[in-house]
């Protein structure tokens, strides 16, 4: 049996056993008149007879599933001749993979011999036998927690708390999943982080100026010394970012203003929604953009200038990702702004002050905090962002502050060392777990910091 | 009605789940090829595979690009469904590569030659052609470079390929080129820059005397930021060549063929990189390509026979081949009926030949 | 008298240059709004132009013969090793008879797409009464032809500097006299997987590896965000562990979407051994990645529902739980579902994860199941702008254009959901 039908069966079965519950808790006050005798209302008892007929069931189910593949292979090898019996690991893994496809009716190339269709019919045979077991089982045990329910269903049976808490249990446990994921990240980046400082060590990583992580992977061969010193990468970020910032910044800030003190509702109900799309383009249709439209204009502003701009300059993918960024400030420089009290800025009006003045030397200031808090979000944005470098801005690791060079990020150099070469015992690729880990710590500080100073700010005028 | 919805909805969104999880588990066996390796071989492999996908019942092979070195180091952990099946070389696989295999269980492997392929060292089309010799491309690009007298050794000092050679263009050294993972890198090394070492003589003398010291002076490329190796992609170098005209780029013909009008070639030892040099020989710095395979996974894995015999069928390494037609160079007549025999008994190969 | 008269002369000489000021200030922010707005419009305009060419296609009309001794040999059929692209020649050089020579021949070959020869196998596949018949086909023609017609080839350079040779042009021309030259829809962009050749290379088996990802992340993260969301907000008691995780949701949905990649990798792929480039591994990294985005939304949801509710229903007699899910959660769902649709269209347009647990690699068979290699329409997109080909340019606008489609109509869908359901107290 196939388990989504299994599942279906279940699922179905779940149905009646609430009816059934309901049903029972009805009859045993003697008729819906007499609801009020009961302790919860009747649809409690049948949740409760559904649950306890699916949990068990679907439980033993997955168990099941994630077993059963190890098992069946153990079975059909231990059934084989001796000779295969002797097999290396490797050439063992090969056979039953044959087997798990001539038993799947995949096409398979060559003859099949005995030993093979014989091991693939007793493949089946065990994938057949497993399903029903497993069938009764859930089937089984499913019917018997559901019956036991049932039968337990007395009207002084307290069937809403005990459906309540078990539906507490699924709520905390879908909320903790944000913290497993937090430590999910934190692991998996750490400990090959941990294994590549043990073979670089972490102030040449931290401090060293030169990286180019080719290195000599036969040792026959002679090739570069291979070199991790990360600054290259950290400034070519801060570059990247710096440039975005001082689009994104301004223009934020002064489309936020803009639009919350000058422009007519109107253009407000056009302007914000529009702004709005430009947060909402992937930033692999941002990196296209810049690679194909904006480096090569760059390229050639630049020189009509005289000036000597590397094909894929910082500058460009900087440009773009500010313009990516510029919905991000403006939308939380917008809410800063608003959370200061409208007698302040009436004040300042009252005064006599122009719009301008109110808003620079009352309004700004009062909302500093939250719009800084919000540029540190967007900074820390720019810094993680991938797409737009990885398309637009180089792979070569310059050490320079010339926004017309090339320069590469942090996540550039995690895409490329992660991409096509998969051996996880080689500094190259561990570099990408450290820079990994740099990228998300250093997130992290903005973000908690970040989000701290403007929450704390929208609840400084409450 | 609402709240028998909301609790259905819960039941239901356990039971998704569950099926969800199911489904992450229930694996079946691998029933597609694996193939990893060389760069340069993958345009030709893509194209193989897309036609097997197309023109048999068998799922087309999943081709990725990791590099000769990363392919034969993925090729070597092992044989198993989760090991690649086949990898792709823009050089013929070296001895301490078979050991490795063989110490991981490695052992039959078929070595098919493909056709030939040249390095060539492109600009911009609009940028000024030029003309070098071997021996301009070693002293341009090593890390030590010959002093005054014999027997003297000097870190690089050209900055600018007029410091080289007089007659070149007086524009900065940078040279774009593959990484050590690369096949290319270690057939230019060989060829060209080897080539050009050869040239001065007491380094040649060196050859019988000391091997290793040979070596480290003619294999070794200058880290000083005059090469600047560009990562395995080879369209990237092409893409960065049309931005800057006074860069070169090191890549295979195959890539010069298909970017034609953005690229050219230079002329080296006199010799322009055309499909007729490389195939006489003429042009210096050309190479074999090859594919292995391990024969073990033969008639295991789905299709595996067949495939090899698509990429050794006529209609795809002919003089007239598909693949021909994407730039590889064929081999001679008998030459590929030679291997196409040996693909069919997959005989495997055997070290001692070398 | 005299005072008031010295502050009044003062704030009026001043009055000119604070006019002045206000004036820039607020042009400033006028031309800061402006610059987002233009940039769209050059975005979208440049996006456009450049995809409008990709959805047609040249096509040439040939006289094929479906040969017997070729395709079934002795009377044996043998449709895999058949030389279907021999018979597409053939055709090709009775087109033009005067074509001789190897190198010439070669040119000549390369007018027509291989394409030509799938499309005669399918077609004798479906119909094998066709061998042996004549019959006029028209066949996709090859990117450079097809580059040449939609104009982007300059055919006044040096014949060096274009991919087109003049003879290949002489030809060209002469199959557009005799009207054997058109340019049809691309449906090939629709219905095929990713291909070497630019001219067979479509999008559906990215469109499908996306949709296969949505759906496990819409499965997972919907319950789970919707739950949790719940639970915060009015369940958690107000003590460290709340709070932590309050914390770890708001930091999760700024952290850098690569790092979930790296999550991803180590996790599902080396640790769990699910294989790569799976839909299924791609939708468990975009659900963790989705995940704060719609507790948030739902969170901010079931906050505007107002007390009163609560109160009301706890007033008669409704426990907790009855209160949030027959009260509070179905006032709260057209929210959510906002929420999550926002969420799943930024999965949508995610691709730099996706590039760690390996979906991107060159697939040519289209995704029947979460456990095929896959890839997903932004990687596709990713791969094509990286294609040194110049007709993948304009199927990558092309591309493009229809993950943008797919976004405005979940976005669309999100503001309509919001506009008639949503309640305002």
């Amino acid at each position: 049996m196939q388990s989504t039908t299994l599942i279906l069966i279940l699922a179905a079965m779940s149905v009646v056993a609430f009816y059934a519950g309901r049903r029972r808790s009805v009859a045993l006050v003697g008729g819906p008149r007499q609801g009020s005798v009961l302790h919860s209302l009747p649809g409690y008892y049948g949740y409760f007879t559904a649950i306890w007929l699916l949990l068990p069931a679907l439980g033993v189910l997955l168990l099941w599933l994630f077993l059963e593949p190890t098992v069946i292979v153990a079975l059909v090898v231990r059934g084989l001749p001796e000779t295969y019996q002797s097999l290396s690991a490797g050439e063992l893994n090969l056979f039953v993979n044959n087997v798990q496809n001539l038993a799947a009716g995949d096409a398979i190339s060559g003859e099949s011999d005995a030993v093979l269709s014989d091991a693939a019919a007793r493949f089946l045979a065990y994938t057949a036998t497993s399903r029903r077991l497993l069938a009764t089982l859930a089937l089984g045990l499913g019917g018997l927690g559901g019956t036991i329910a049932w039968r337990r269903i007395r009207p002084d049976l307290r069937a809403r708390n005990r459906v309540e808490q078990i539906i507490l249990l699924g709520l905390i446990a879908a909320s903790s999943i944000a913290i497993f994921t937090t430590i999910g990240i934190v692991l998996s980046v750490l400990f090959e982080a941990i294994r590549f400082f043990q073979k670089v060590p972490v102030t040449e990583f931290l401090f060293g100026l030169n990286w180019s992580p080719q290195t000599a992977i036969r040792a026959d061969q002679v090739g570069s010394s291979g070199s991790f010193g990360a600054v290259p990468l950290f400034t070519g970020t801060l570059l990247i970012t710096g440039i975005a910032m001082f689009v994104a910044v301004p223009v934020g800030l002064m489309t936020a203003i803009f639009l919350a003190e000058y422009s007519s509702q109107r253009i407000r109900d056009v302007a914000k929604p529009l702004l709005e799309v430009l947060a909402g383009i992937p930033t692999v249709v941002y990196g296209f953009f810049a690679a194909l439209t904006v480096a090569p204009w760059v390229r050639r502003a630049g020189e009509s200038f005289g000036f000597d701009v590397a094909s894929e300059s910082a500058l460009a993918a900087g440009l773009v990702m500010g313009i990516m960024i510029i919905p991000l400030v403006s939308s939380l420089a917008d809410d800063a702004i608003n959370a200061v009290p409208v007698a302040m800025r009436d004040g300042a009006l009252g005064l006599g002050s122009t719009r301008s003045e109110t808003m620079t030397r009352v309004i700004l200031p009062a909302a500093l905090p939250g719009i800084v808090g919000g540029i540190l979000l967007a900074v820390s944005r720019a810094i993680g962002e991938t797409m737009i470098v990885v398309m637009a801005a180089g792979l070569a690791a310059n050490l320079t502050a010339n926004p017309f060079a090339a320069v590469t990020t942090v996540t550039v150099q995690i895409v490329t060392l992660l991409v096509g070469d998969q051996e996880f015992d080689s500094a190259k690729t561990l570099a990408a777990f450290a820079l990994g880990l740099m990228l998300f710590v250093v997130t992290l500080c903005l973000n908690v910091v970040g989000l701290h100073v403007v929450r704390k700010y929208r609840e400084q005028y409450d | 009605m609402a709240k028998r919805n909301t609790a259905i909805a819960l039941l239901a969104s356990a039971v998704v789940m569950t099926a969800v999880s199911a489904a992450a588990i229930a694996q079946s066996g691998r029933d597609y090829i694996y193939i990893v390796g060389s760069s340069t071989v993958y345009p030709f492999a893509t194209v193989v595979a897309e036609r097997f996908g197309r023109g048999t019942d068998f799922k087309t092979p999943k081709v990725e690009s990791t590099g000769s070195g990363g392919g034969l180091k993925l090729f070597c952990d092992g044989i198993g469904v989760d090991h690649p099946d086949i990898t792709n070389s823009s050089r013929a696989i070296k001895q301490s590569e078979v050991d490795t295999c063989a110490s991981k269980g490695v052992t039959d492997i078929v070595e098919v030659k493909i056709g030939y392929d040249g390095i060539v060292i492109a600009n911009a089309i609009d940028a000024t052609a030029v003309n070098l010799s071997r021996a301009d491309i070693f002293r341009a690009l090593a890390k030590m470079v010959p002093g005054e007298s014999d027997g003297d050794l000097i870190e690089n000092p050209y900055k600018t390929w007029a410091d080289v050679n007089p007659e070149l263009p007086n524009v900065r050294i940078e040279v774009l080129g593959p990484p050590p993972t690369s096949g290319t890198r270690d057939a230019f090394v060989e060829l060209a820059m080897e080539g050009g070492c050869k040239s001065i003589p007491w380094v040649k003398a060196l050859e019988d005397t000391d091997k290793d010291g040979y070596k480290s002076i003619c294999h070794t490329i200058r880290e000083d930021g005059a090469f600047v190796e560009a990562g395995e992609n080879d369209n990237l170098i092409v893409q960065k060549l049309q931005a800057n005209p006074t860069a070169f780029g090191i890549f295979g013909f195959s890539f010069l063929d298909q970017n034609s009008e953005t690229v050219k070639g230079a002329r080296v030892d006199g010799v322009a990189p055309t499909f007729d040099a490389i195939a006489d020989g003429d042009y210096p710095v050309s190479r074999p390509l090859y594919f292995y395979v391990k024969k073990a996974h033969v008639d295991v894995i789905p299709g595996l026979r067949g495939f090899l015999r698509e990429f050794t069928s006529e209609r795809a390494w002919g003089d007239e081949g598909y693949l021909s037609d994407r730039g590889l160079i064929p081999m001679p007549q008998e030459e590929r009926s030679e291997i196409a025999a040996n693909v069919r008994d997959l005989t495997p190969l055997s070290m001692a030949r070398q | 008298m005299e005072s008031s008269q010295i502050t009044r002369r003062k704030v009026e000489a001043g009055l000119p240059r604070r006019r002045r000021r206000e004036f820039l200030f607020q042009l400033a922010g006028m031309l800061a709004t402006t610059v987002g707005i233009v940039f769209l419009g050059v975005f979208f305009a440049d996006l456009f132009v450049k995809s409008s060419t990709a959805f047609v296609q040249t096509f040439v009309k040939l006289d094929v013969e479906f040969t017997e001794n070729v395709i079934a040999p002795g009377g044996e059929w043998d449709l895999t090793y058949a030389d279907f692209d021999g018979l597409v020649r053939s055709a090709l050089r009775s087109e033009f008879p005067g074509v001789s020579g190897r190198s010439e021949r070669r040119e000549l070959n390369r007018l027509v797409s291989v394409g030509a020869g799938y499309q005669m196998r399918d077609m004798i596949e479906a119909d094998p009464k066709l061998l042996g018949a004549r019959e006029s086909l028209w066949v996709p023609a090859s990117s450079i032809v097809d580059m040449y017609i939609k104009g982007n080839i300059d055919a006044s350079l040096e014949e060096s500097l274009r991919p087109l040779s003049d003879k290949q042009l002489s030809w060209i021309q002469k199959l557009q006299d005799s009207g054997r030259l058109e340019t049809r829809f691309n449906s090939a962009l629709f219905s095929n997987g990713d291909s070497r050749e630019p001219e067979l290379a479509g999008i559906k088996g990215a469109l499908m590896g996306s949709f296969y990802m949505l759906i496990v992340t819409v499965l997972l993260a919907f319950p789970i965000g919707v739950a949790a969301a719940i639970y915060l907000e009015e369940f958690a008691p107000r003590n460290r562990w709340s709070d932590l995780i309050e914390v770890n949701i708001n930091n999760l949905a700024a952290v850098p979407s690569i790092v979930f990649g790296l999550l991803g990798l180590a996790v599902f792929i080396n640790w769990m051994a699910i294989p790569r480039s799976a839909p299924l591994v791609g939708g468990l990294v975009l659900s963790l990645l989705t995940l704060p985005v719609i507790i948030i939304a739902s969170r901010a949801a079931i906050k505007a529902v107002p007390p009163s509710i609560r109160e009301a229903a706890l007033g008669l007699g409704a426990s907790k739980m009855q209160v949030v899910f027959h009260h509070v959660m179905p006032l709260a769902l057209p929210g959510m579902l906002t929420g999550t649709i926002i969420g799943m269209s930024r999965a949508l347009g995610e691709s730099a994860p996706l590039l760690m647990i390996g979906m991107v690699a060159f697939i040519v068979d289209v995704p029947g199941g979460f456990s095929d290699p896959a890839t997903a329409l932004p990687v596709q997109i990713y791969l094509w702008a990286d294609s040194p080909e110049r007709a993948f340019a304009e199927r990558t606008s092309a591309a493009i254009v229809v993950l943008l489609g797919f976004l405005l109509l979940m976005n669309l869908t999100a503001v309509i959901i919001r506009k008639r359901m949503e309640k305002k107290w």
